[in-house]
């Protein structure tokens, strides 16, 4: 029981990882939330089913296709409702991204129905057991695509020029556009890459529950917001760190107390942290 | 199109400015004749849900508008004052008469709760906060089953009665009138009053109020707290009017809608909320292809006004407006990022 709970933790951990990191290279660089974070990812769900109902049966395929659109969803947002906003309160732009994750619920309930959706299964076969316990092979590709993406980002951010320009403009703006650096392309960029994330945990995640529906990112970003906010929003490995902890939390957790109170651990998590701790677990105190 | 939605509000603001007295009385006949001027039972209805939304965005303006504090789980305090007025009355067989005052305190008494547990956070980090509350309280309503009777939701709320009268739709919406004008007029007397000042004041540089004197905090925590008082009025009237309350009527989305009105109407002001409650219930019951979309036109509208109008159609000096720098060529470009309570104020 306790490695199957494990490795389910690990697995939703997984999806949480990618949602927190969307929403902490935001963070990071701009200070600004995103909450369409959680539409995003249904949005890449959908461009993924889409790819696999109607052209080919392929994950991976799906997985570029939901990438592309939340990279295209990110730079949208950024162009629409964030540039038009920068000077303004930050707060302005928090409800503009609301609206703008309403707007994407309903246009795809409206275009696609807002009933369920359902995925087929890949990969459904046993990769190996471990004390009787059924390890998918789904599960492991989640878990790798999942690592790998969070990898290349890691390398994006501290081993690129990009990367670099990034990190300039979170720490000074002003200061890295005299340095030369296109601070406008450099945010689109950071947004457009942080939609792109949302999008790979969207078809993953329509593949690992095999179904997708308008709403599914609601409740997803939220609790993923929470999992950034507990490892630390700042703070990259702290956004993974928070995300695999919730996923693995959650799911013992629902051994503990019931089930049907297991959204109420990453929000009792959230509230905590941000009165007690508020930098996270491995953010730094100065901000 | 700006200026043609400026010019029309310049010339209607005249025209009632100049006929102030007779504008009031035409609108308070209106009013008071609106059931025998609807013919069907469903436009009576409309009309009352109107009410209902106008208490809801009211409330929620004292906590954004007047105070600058963003919460998004006004919902979750809809949904308390619901629950609380179904339980007394099914549960306990209380009237709806007590209910009513209780539900709404209630509401307040969480708001308070809440409040104090959460008003130290910063502007961006409450907002998620209490959007995370709404999500709590609306898992332990589906939860609770022996509270709360769980998915099934609480049915065979009483209709309440007046003078050994039942209530009929006109009697829900002669109510609704009464609680959304005893609503606007309290807070339009609290803007003006020490207190408003008082919470205009944190809004808009909790510094400066503080050195003022201002018990920042003790006023926060009040404006929270009368803000879900009438979410909580709202709740149970909403409760009695449905006669039937499940955890689907009070999820974020409600909080959304509530926050697009407020956001459409203006906040801070006094009559924006009323203005963005009428139009945002009506728009989709007039043009009935609409129905369909309405959550789109929510968003939309959110995302139109908050870019292109921060002040809402009352265009006062809301929360959403650029804060006021000094004005050099670049500073659209770098207001966000500068440190310090120039731009720092409203972050």
């Amino acid at each position: 029981m306790f490695i199957q709970q494990l490795i389910n933790g690990i697995t939703q951990g997984s999806l949480f990882a990618l949602l927190a990191i969307s929403f902490g290279i935001v963070y990071g660089t701009l200070r600004l939330l995103n909450f369409a974070t959680g539409s995003i990812y249904m949005v890449g769900a959908y461009f993924g089913w889409i790819v696999i109902h109607y052209l080919t049966p392929n994950l991976f395929l799906a997985l570029l296709s939901g990438a592309a659109a939340g990279f295209a969803v990110g730079f949208v947002l950024e162009r629409f409702a964030f540039r038009a906003l920068r000077g303004v309160a930050r707060i302005a732009s928090l409800i503009c991204t609301i609206g703008f994750s309403l707007f994407l619920n309903e246009v795809m309930s409206v275009l696609f129905g807002a009933e369920r959706k359902s995925m087929p299964s890949f990969y459904a076969e046993t990769a190996f057991s471990i004390q009787g316990v059924d390890v998918s092979m789904l599960q492991i590709i989640l878990i790798i695509v999942a690592a790998t993406v969070l990898i290349l980002l890691q390398i994006l951010i501290y081993r690129t020029k990009l990367g670099l320009a990034i990190r300039a403009v979170s720490l000074d703006f002003k200061t890295a556009s005299l340095m030369g650096i296109p601070t406008d392309r450099v945010i689109s960029l950071t947004f457009s890459i942080a939609g792109a994330v949302a999008g790979i945990a969207g078809v993953l995640a329509a593949a690992y529950y095999n179904a997708l529906f308008p709403f599914m990112g609601n409740l997803a970003g939220l609790k993923s917001f929470a999992a950034a906010v507990f490892g630390g929003l700042t703070s990259i490995p702290g956004a993974i760190l928070g995300g695999y902890l919730l996923g693995i939390i959650e799911n013992f957790a629902v051994q503990i107390i019931s089930s049907g109170y297991r959204d109420i651990i990453g929000f009792s998590i959230l509230v905590i942290f941000l009165l007690l701790r508020p930098q996270g677990l491995l953010g730094k105190k100065s901000d | 199109m700006a200026s043609i939605l400026s010019s029309i509000r310049e010339r209607v603001s005249g025209f009632v400015g100049r006929h102030k007295n007779a504008v009031t009385v035409v609108i308070v006949l209106f009013l008071v004749a609106l059931p025998w001027l609807l013919t069907s039972a469903y436009h009576l209805r409309v009309a009352t849900l109107v009410g209902i939304y106008v208490l809801l965005v009211s409330g929620l303006n004292v906590i954004i508008g007047f105070t600058g504090m963003f919460s998004l789980g006004h919902a979750a305090f809809y949904g308390i004052g619901a629950y609380t007025s179904a339980m007394l009355t099914v549960m306990a067989g209380w009237s709806f008469w007590i209910a009513l005052p209780v539900a709404g305190i209630v509401a307040g008494l969480f708001g308070t709760f809440i409040g104090l547990a959460t008003l130290r956070l910063r502007r961006v980090f409450l907002a998620f906060t209490t959007l995370g509350f709404g999500e709590i309280v609306r898992i332990i309503i589906l939860n609770w089953r022996s509270l709360t009777r769980g998915p099934m939701g609480i049915s065979g709320i009483p209709v309440p009665q007046l003078f050994g009268q039942t209530f009929d739709g006109r009697g829900y919406y002669y109510l609704a009138l009464a609680l959304s004008v005893i609503t606007v007029m309290t807070l339009y007397h609290m803007y003006h009053s020490r207190v408003g000042r008082a919470l205009i004041a944190i809004r808009e540089d909790e510094t400066a109020a503080a050195s003022m004197g201002i018990h920042v905090f003790g006023y926060k925590v009040l404006a929270f707290t009368v803000g879900c008082f009438f979410a909580g009025i709202a709740g149970s009237f909403f409760a009695h009017f449905q006669r039937y309350v499940s955890a689907d009527s009070f999820a974020n989305l409600e909080s959304f809608g509530i926050i697009t009105m407020l956001a459409l109407g203006g906040t801070g002001s006094i009559i924006g909320p009323v203005l963005g409650s009428t139009i945002l219930v009506l728009l989709p019951e007039i043009f009935r292809f609409l129905m369909r979309y309405r959550g789109v036109i929510y968003g939309l509208t959110l995302i139109v006004v908050i870019v292109y109008r921060p002040g809402g159609l009352a265009n006062v000096k809301g929360i959403f407006e650029k804060p006021k720098l000094p004005k050099r060529p670049h500073q659209k470009r770098f207001g966000l990022f500068r440190r310090g309570p120039a731009a720092g104020g409203l972050s």
